[in-house]
């Protein structure tokens, strides 16, 4: 299929580990010049330029904290300028800070907050406004299952999951006359360092939620992004596409 | 060829009439006509109503006024050019005489523009121009003439004094007439100091809406003569169209279509324009009487305005124009104007005038223009 | 679609309603006959030339001259809520007149007859239906265009 991506220049936020990447360097794949920033890791974001640029396609990596509207603004401008365009957002930074609720602290819901939904308002909007003047553009949000059904111990990470796909629909309604697709892709876990990192009852747990017997790969996840980014997915927006292998039916 | 007479005029107060029916308008002005006439209901072989129906609650406005001035079985149907209807209802009766199928034919112009809600009214005056291309972007009738007084101002340095003479003229005759809905006159200063409606138009600039009703009673060449003494023959007679939209106009400060009517009707007529004695024009805002001076040749393209301020439209200038109001001092019931520019022109011409009477006048004309001038109908009268 | 064209839209069908669908993506339209290749703004089905009903709709570059305006004052129905507003007739280069709004970009003072411009294509932003219009700018403004379908 030829998705039509050759020379488009794309966002994804949170680049530097696990789905971001993924998504990045697919994107790479399909012909796009592509930006990522990231937090910590400043290695792992060079690599991912490096492997980028390795595919004759520019790479730029910055340095930022998603939940900084003026690093928003700043790092769209940026882009647009380095790249002379911008066509496509992917928001994928986000972090979970689990607790239940009578445990849970101010700071840690605030933060996760932050991050996760004033993180994807930030991008959304600066993004919007690219977008919006020169009528084009997709964005994909990365949801969770979390977000929609709702888990134990994430109230936190659940309420910002859930709040991105409702700021995705309203931003589908605004934007759509002006050529804008704005979608969700929820996954259910994927085989990332947060999995890597959890206790393996939890992951036997969410295995055998899957009627597939496995979990999601980061480049699974990534095709699907790199779908609704490109124009075979036109018609499609205000969506929440799942890809959790039936987690969450 | 024979000619076509007028035997009979009347014509009711122009006003906010709410104290009747459009039927019960266009009966006070056809009971003065039959007296005027001499004439029984029985003599009339078809009537011809003018009337806008979208301002009416009454669907079929003819039917209704027909029935009540009692003269069905008798043949009738309504006519409609938006502002020119009058003028229409004459022609399709002038016609209907010509061709030899009816006699003797009534013409009424019969209209209420205030029994609509404001609101409804509102929304029509924004559907005046072409709505595909125009009213969207909110459009208005006194914007459009606003913007042809605009340019006119730009290509001949027509002043907002001259524009508003206009106004301080018909109001100095309508203040003389019994049937005009202003019976005041007014000053420059006044004028000047009016609320604005569209750039450069203030209140004063705009004729304002009317019910009402007249009534004119055609009749053949040997019909006429033998039934009334002093007929008034429409001798010249024509009608011109202009596109509807100012988006194809040649240009913006005349009316191609007052132009063309004019040319015609003079021709049919054997007369120039100098021989015009006494005209009623069709002053919906006072830029269009300017432009009607220029248009119907009674000075050059671009000189209407010193043509009014050096006062030649005056009674004793050069022709008198609209010295029963116009349609600034009588109203403005868009059904009826044309039919009462006729009933003024055939009492100037029958010397019925009183203190507004045009001395000597033998020819007359009327100006009657539809919607933003898309129509206008030009008709020489003329008294033997 | 037709209907997403003008403040107040009266006009829901008719044979150039794509004119609206280009308007939203950023192109002003107008016809061109393609039996005999006589062009219109604005653009009409029906040839005024040689009575075919065989026509496209073909871009323009929307440079035009102010031919006259007027700020409407008293506006009719639908159109209170942005009272005053001036209207501007305009005479477009490449043949034709168009009626639209005076644009942001050309402060009130300095509308004069006879000067040049620029028509550009505008969305309503902030309503959630799509509605679409016009507006006269001062020349070099620019505006987005969405990639042709």
């Amino acid at each position: 299929m030829d998705l039509g991506l050759e020379g488009k220049s794309a966002i994804v936020t949170g680049g530097s580990l696990g789905i971001g990447t993924s998504v990045a360097l697919a994107l790479a794949r399909e012909g796009c010049d592509v930006a990522i920033n990231y937090r910590r890791h400043d290695d792992e974001a060079k690599e991912v330029v490096r492997r980028i640029e390795a595919m004759g396609r520019r790479g730029l990596a910055v340095k930022a904290d998603v939940s900084s509207y003026t690093d928003a603004e700043n790092m769209v401008r940026t882009v647009v300028e380095t790249f002379g365009r911008l066509d496509i957002l992917v928001c994928n930074a986000g972090i979970n800070w689990d607790g239940v609720i009578w445990k849970m602290s101010e700071e840690q819901w605030d933060t996760v907050i932050n991050v996760n939904l004033k993180g994807y308002f930030n991008y959304n909007k600066a993004a919007a406004m690219v977008f919006k003047d020169r009528k084009g553009g997709k964005i994909v949000n990365i949801s969770s299952i979390n977000g929609m059904r709702g888990k134990f111990a994430q109230s936190n990470y659940a309420a910002s999951k859930g709040g991105e796909i409702a700021l995705s629909k309203s931003l589908a309604r605004e934007l759509g006359k002006f050529n804008v697709n704005v979608n969700v892709v929820s996954p259910g876990l994927v085989m990332t360092d947060m999995a890597r990192n959890m206790p393996p009852e939890a992951l036997n747990k969410s295995m055998s939620e899957t009627v597939v017997g496995r979990i999601a790969t980061a480049d699974e996840c990534a095709d699907l992004v790199v779908f609704l980014c490109s124009d075979r997915a036109r018609h499609i927006t205000g969506e929440v596409i799942k890809i959790d292998g039936g987690q969450y039916i | 060829m024979s000619r076509v007479g007028i035997i009979g005029i009347g014509h009711g107060v122009f006003g906010r009439r709410s104290d009747a029916t459009v039927q019960e308008l266009a009966f006070e002005a056809f009971r003065l006509a039959m007296e005027d006439a001499g004439i029984e209901r029985g003599e009339i072989d078809a009537s011809v109503i003018a009337a806008v129906p979208e301002y009416h609650k009454q669907r079929s406005v003819a039917g209704v006024v027909q029935e009540y001035l009692g003269l069905t079985p008798a043949p009738t149907w309504l006519t409609e050019v938006a502002c020119a209807s009058g003028s229409a209802a004459i022609r399709t009766a002038w016609m209907s005489i010509k061709a030899g199928v009816h006699d003797v034919v009534a013409v009424i112009g019969c209209q209420k523009m205030t029994e609509l809600e404001t609101a409804e009214i509102l929304a029509l005056m924004g559907r005046v121009g072409e709505v595909q291309w125009e009213s969207n972007f909110g459009t208005t009738f006194p914007a459009y003439y606003a913007m042809f007084a605009k340019r006119h101002m730009h290509e001949f340095g027509t002043t907002r004094e001259q524009l508003l003479q206009v106004a301080v003229k018909n109001h100095f005759y309508g203040a003389k007439n019994p049937i005009a809905l202003f019976r005041k006159e007014i000053t420059l200063e006044k004028a000047l100091a009016s609320e604005d409606v569209a750039s450069p138009f203030q209140v004063y600039d705009c004729c304002a809406n009317a019910d009402g009703a007249a009534c004119v009673i055609l009749a053949s060449e040997d019909k006429a003569k033998a039934m009334s003494e002093k007929p008034v023959w429409l001798d010249g007679m024509a009608c011109a169209t202009a596109s509807m939209s100012v988006l194809r106009r040649p240009h913006l400060v005349g009316l191609p279509s007052a132009e063309k009517a004019a040319t015609d009707a003079y021709a049919m007529a054997g007369v120039e324009p100098d021989d015009v004695d006494v005209a009623d024009v069709h002053d919906c805002f006072t830029i269009a009487e300017i432009m009607a001076y220029e248009d119907l040749g009674f000075c050059r393209k671009g000189e209407g305005g010193p043509f009014v301020s050096d006062r030649q439209s005056y009674i004793g200038g050069k022709v008198a124009v609209n010295v029963d109001g116009g349609l600034k001092a009588k109203g403005h019931p868009i059904g009826a104007t044309g039919v009462s520019m006729t009933y003024e022109i055939a009492k100037q011409l029958r010397g019925e005038a009183g203190d507004r009477q045009v001395p000597d006048a033998t020819v007359g004309l009327t100006h009657n223009v539809g919607g933003i001038g898309q129509y206008c109908f030009v008709q020489v009268l003329r008294r033997d | 679609m037709f209907q997403w064209f003008g403040k107040v839209s009266f006009v829901p069908y008719t044979k150039v309603s794509d004119f609206a669908r280009h308007l939203k993506d950023g192109r002003l339209t107008g016809s061109r006959c393609k039996q005999c290749g006589d062009t219109s703004f604005p653009p009409r089905a029906d040839c005024g030339a040689c009575m075919s009903g065989d026509f496209e709709l073909v871009e323009r570059n929307g440079k035009a001259t102010l031919h006259t305006f007027t700020e409407i004052v008293a506006a009719p129905t639908g159109f209170e809520d942005v009272a005053p507003y001036t209207v501007g007739l305009a005479d477009l280069e490449e043949g034709g007149r168009i009626l639209a709004w005076i644009g942001d970009t050309i402060p009130k003072d300095e509308v004069e007859i006879g000067m040049k411009l620029q028509v550009v294509p505008r969305i309503f932003e902030e309503v959630e239906e799509i509605k679409v219009y016009y507006s006269l700018e001062k020349p070099g403004t620019t505006w987005g265009v969405a990639p042709p379908s």
